[in-house]
């Protein structure tokens, strides 16, 4: 059995977000890792050990048990969908995703008989939401800047996830619909949660506690 | 460059070849050799079926995993998705008179297939066994018996079996309105305990239901947490279930007890299962290598009331344990 436990966690901007909780844990990243290139960053106080990926790749990770336990966005796991444990909000990296339309053009229904195509690299999302919005529509697989799409043509939509909602307005796009709200998961293997369920709650409920308190609380402790 | 179609094989299938397969031999001659040892006969049910017969009693869950095609006469048909709804196909139908209790064996292919892109392996070989016409604990701990003797007749030592009770899940789940229920099920299954506080808060739900409910997903440790558990319990289907587990714990020797975990919250698995469930997991497995549990009603689906309880093992998995032996 490996010694730690093995936390996935999604590189980019969640990355800082998610260390620092653990690091307030008092398992930060051990000293003269915390710029290193290395592959897996153990902790400073051994109990577990980190593996940042690709937010995307998060899922598959956990899933297959090569990591006992990850943090990833809500938006990655209503579009995959990986059979995981899913105890806990980690209440950061908050965002929507969003159907945003250029400004002056028609939602939900375009003028004519005209079947919209939407850009997305959300494509199961994007089948389910219009689904269930009882719209008929193509879907159309882009794996970045998808909010050029509409300005060059390549689809009358977008589905997206917005922050702040500027790169949205830099590209003339408006939000025309809401599909769901997404923050950070804490998600668990459910094996590994079998095997080593000490080390998990006793995770799960010091995340919890991190969690509850005020927001203020944890920026002014960030110093 | 040879014709690809012909090289290759499809997504999730599998060529077995010298030490994979006299692994899988070897796991499955020791299950046969203990199986029979012990009363049960094999059993070989077809390899295709009319695919009510996996849809009937195993949910919606298998129902999406089933490999189908249409037969010459138009009927849907199904590649063997479950062992278990077989068997009580052939118990309920070509075995009604025969005298009870049934003992029955199997070893062979199941087929099932998730998500495109995933990993998953369309074929996997399993192994298991079937007690029919026995409502007792005491066909519960055979059944349980000779899952783990298995496992140490293939040296396998380091295992841990999940043992848990959908009678003490399923009252608190009856006691609320149908869209509840389902939220619930699935934050259950998630161990989401946020949600499940979120859904007891509301002023329809009464205040023992909230408690088990946001407890469910801490109801998993050693022989104390069945005491927890009967505390919670709601009516006597619950405090039942934990009884009979509590009565199941007594009998087991204390290498076996060694191995049992009591997981109440667990709701996973096939639909059919109406009573103790069965889930075994061993270190560096990223998911079980075996499940099984009670499923007292499935065969009246096939035309036949009889209470029974069964258990497949995932053979690969195993196989796959022994690597020390060989190429």
């Amino acid at each position: 059995m490996r010694s730690a436990l093995r936390i996935a966690l999604p590189k980019g901007r969640m990355l800082e977000d998610a260390l620092e909780i653990w690091a307030r844990l008092g398992s930060g990243v051990a000293e003269g890792h915390a710029n290193s290139r290395r592959l897996i960053l153990p902790s400073a106080d051994g109990r577990f050990e980190f593996l940042p990926v690709k937010s995307q790749d998060v899922p598959a990770y956990v899933e297959a048990g090569v990591a006992d336990a990850g943090v990833v966005g809500y938006d990655v796991l209503y579009e995959q969908q990986p059979d995981v444990l899913q105890p806990l909000d980690l209440g950061f990296g908050v965002c929507r995703v969003v159907v945003a339309a250029p400004e002056g053009v028609l939602y939900p229904h375009l003028a004519g008989a005209v079947t919209p195509r939407v850009a997305t690299k959300y494509v199961d999302t994007s089948r389910r939401f219009f689904a269930s919005r009882g719209l008929q529509v193509d879907v159309l697989h882009i794996a970045g800047s998808v909010e050029i799409a509409p300005l060059l043509g390549l689809a009358h939509w977008i589905l997206d996830l917005v922050e702040t909602g500027r790169t949205l307005k830099e590209n003339g796009l408006v939000v025309v619909d809401t599909v769901i709200e997404s923050s950070a998961r804490l998600i668990v293997n459910r094996a590994s949660h079998k095997l080593r369920l000490e080390e998990h709650q006793r995770l799960i409920a010091e995340l919890e506690s991190i969690v509850a308190e005020p927001v203020a609380a944890r920026t002014s402790a960030r110093g | 460059m040879p014709n690809e179609m012909i090289s290759r094989i499809p997504p999730g299938s599998q060529d077995l070849l010298a030490g994979d397969v006299t692994r899988r031999r070897r796991v499955q001659a020791e299950w046969f050799r203990l199986a029979e040892e012990r009363g049960y006969q094999e059993v070989i049910p077809p390899t295709f079926e009319y695919e009510e017969v996996f849809t009937l009693g195993a949910g919606p869950d298998l129902a999406r995993q089933l490999v189908r095609f249409v037969d010459r006469d138009g009927c849907l048909v199904a590649l063997r998705a479950d062992f278990t709804s077989s068997i009580a196909r052939v118990a309920a139908t070509k075995l009604a008179a025969a005298p009870l209790p049934l003992r029955l064996c199997y070893a062979g292919k199941v087929y099932r297939q998730g998500r495109a892109g995933g990993i998953d392996r369309r074929e996997v070989f399993q192994l298991g066994a079937e007690l029919i016409g026995d409502e007792s604990a005491d066909a519960d701990i055979e059944l349980l018996r000779l899952m783990i003797d298995t496992l140490h007749a293939l040296e396998i030592l380091d295992f841990q079996v999940n043992l848990g009770e959908i009678q003490y899940i399923r009252p608190l789940l009856l006691s609320l309105e149908p869209s509840l229920a389902e939220a619930a099920r699935e934050a259950i299954d998630r161990k989401d305990r946020a949600t499940l506080r979120l859904l007891g808060s509301r002023p329809e739900v009464p205040g023992a239901v909230a408690r088990a409910l946001e407890e469910l997903p801490e109801l998993i440790g050693r022989g104390e947490v069945l005491e927890r558990a009967a505390a919670l319990a709601l009516c006597d289907d619950a405090t039942g279930a934990i009884d009979r587990l509590a009565r199941i714990d007594e009998s087991l020797t204390v290498t076996e007890r060694e191995h049992i975990v009591y997981d109440l919250g667990e709701i996973r698995g096939l639909d059919y299962y109406t009573g103790i469930r069965f889930e075994v997991f061993i270190d560096g497995v990223g998911g079980s290598v075996g499940s099984g549990g009670r499923y007292d009603e499935l065969l009246s689906l096939y035309g036949l009331d009889r209470p029974a309880v069964g258990f497949a093992l995932e053979t690969d998995a195993l196989a796959e344990l022994l690597v020390g032996e060989g190429p």
